[in-house]
């Protein structure tokens, strides 16, 4: 298939970038999303152009370092699914394809397609881990964890940190991140001890990153390649509240 | 320990603050809407409430309710102008094409919205409760020498500039409802899949029946239901 292609270019953080067209033909449908940049970019090469630079990894759907906005939707138009997952066949010969970074003050460009999004792991130094002493391991089962509990907290746990909802979000906000972050701990025997901690000191500082708050429009959700709930997100807003109230640190 | 001011200032205890501010905000327009839809009872049930509504508890008790609206009031606009501040700032960059797939007008203008409807309380007040806009209406009283609600509303809205302006700040309010009332439960934390798909329904639904019951009354004047 032959598709134009609009993709944006910048150079570097502190050039202005802009939307550049281009024609690429014998897209095979069988490639996935990212195999079609490839594609691009032995082009680009061979006309000496610099290459698109977009971010990729596993390239299995798992690590969350893809991501990129495919006509106006982050990782495109197909449900639960990342950017390196999506194929072409998605796609129809003759389409016109916008593709665009993440778009968020804490997620300033680096370079074409990739953003820095190490605003993520700032917030996961705050809060997303639980303390644990080293020495022998514990007994397996010691702890008791409720299948519903355990379930729930591998829904959050699913978050592969990618970014895709604060793209989404008219407001940047990264609340679907922080929450599933917090909740897949807060779910679990061994998150309770630093639970109220935890709550305050991740919201703190994805505020102080520069996200914007949760207007409840759940974008996000519909976004997320994990398909996680925005009930996620009103459990963090229980433990912020409870935190604020009843809180001690 | 961290200070109350911190605390306050952080997004989503500003967003509870908007939450609790907003359900006072329609609690009160639900018994607002109940007094309101007395007119249709005719003069004598609305011109005693009136006088009820002043004179309750020595006349404290309308001060006590005006003063919790006010502070709701301006808390609710401050978090909301604050938060929606930051957020247009946390999105300074937009993609060139961005395709909404779960967010509505109603959610998206939130701010714009609750703006308008703060210009037109400041005008309905002028209006019904001041008597400084249209004044000739206001300054009237039935037999009973008691301030003339019911005329004062009736003859009101026989302008059709005062129609035109009241049916467009309820469709204004309308929209902000439609999204205010089950996000606020959101931002509560109550979400639970047994009854979160009822709750999204009856968000839109209860504040769509706010606008309706307000709308019907002059529009009850209008048709000659109301005289």
């Amino acid at each position: 298939m032959n598709l134009r292609l609009h993709i944006w270019r910048q150079a570097g953080p502190a050039d202005q970038g802009m939307m550049k067209t281009y024609d690429l033909a014998g897209v095979n449908e069988h490639m996935s999303f990212l195999e079609m940049l490839d594609v691009l970019n032995e082009q680009l090469l061979n006309a000496g152009e610099e290459p698109v630079a977009f971010e990729h990894d596993c390239r299995e759907g798992i690590c969350g370092t893809c991501g990129m906005v495919i006509n106006g939707r982050p990782h495109g138009p197909i449900a639960r699914t990342t950017a390196c997952q999506l194929h072409m066949r998605s796609f129809k010969d003759g389409d016109e394809i916008y593709i665009e970074p993440w778009r968020a003050t804490a997620f300033p460009v680096v370079r074409d397609l990739v953003v820095d999004r190490s605003a993520f792991d700032r917030v996961i130094q705050k809060g997303g881990f639980i303390s644990a002493n080293t020495g022998t391991a514990p007994d397996g089962n010691a702890i008791l964890v409720p299948k519903t509990d355990a379930d729930h907290a591998m829904d959050a746990a699913a978050c592969i940190g990618c970014g895709a909802c604060v793209a989404a979000c008219p407001n940047a906000s990264a609340m679907l991140f922080v929450s599933a972050k917090m909740g897949h701990l807060s779910y679990l025997p061994q998150g309770q001890a630093e639970r109220s901690t935890r709550a305050m000191n991740m919201v703190l500082q994805m505020d102080a990153e520069g996200f914007g708050g949760c207007s409840n429009h759940y974008e996000c959700e519909a976004a997320c390649p994990k398909g996680i709930s925005v009930e996620f997100i009103a459990r963090m807003n229980r433990d912020v509240a409870a935190s604020a109230l009843f809180g001690r640190d | 320990m961290r200070s109350f001011s911190v605390v306050w200032n952080t997004t989503i205890i500003q967003k509870w603050v908007m939450a609790i501010t907003g359900i006072c905000l329609v609690v009160f327009l639900l018994a607002h809407l109940s007094g309101n839809l007395l007119v249709f009872l005719g003069p004598e049930h609305m011109n005693a409430y009136g006088v009820e509504l002043r004179e309750m508890f020595h006349g404290a008790a309308i001060w006590v309710v005006r003063l919790g609206l006010i502070v709701a009031l301006i808390l609710h606009v401050l978090s909301g102008i604050k938060l929606a501040r930051l957020n247009r700032g946390a999105k300074a960059v937009r993609n060139d094409k961005v395709e909404h797939r779960t967010s509505t007008i109603a959610s998206r203008s939130m701010i714009y919205t609750g703006l308008l409807v703060v210009v037109y309380v400041v005008y309905h007040l002028a209006h019904f409760t001041w008597g400084v806009a249209h004044g000739e209406y206001y300054h009237v009283v039935d037999h009973l020498g008691r301030h003339d609600v019911y005329r004062m509303v009736v003859d009101s809205f026989h302008q059709p500039l005062i129609t035109i302006t009241y049916v467009i700040a309820m469709i204004v309010t309308g929209l902000h409802l439609n999204h205010a009332i089950s996000s606020a439960l959101q931002t509560l934390g109550i979400n639970h899949p047994r009854y979160t798909p009822m709750l999204r329904l009856a968000g839109p639904a209860l504040g769509m029946l706010i606008v309706i019951g307000f709308l019907s009354i002059p529009l009850g004047i209008m048709f000659g239901l109301v005289k």
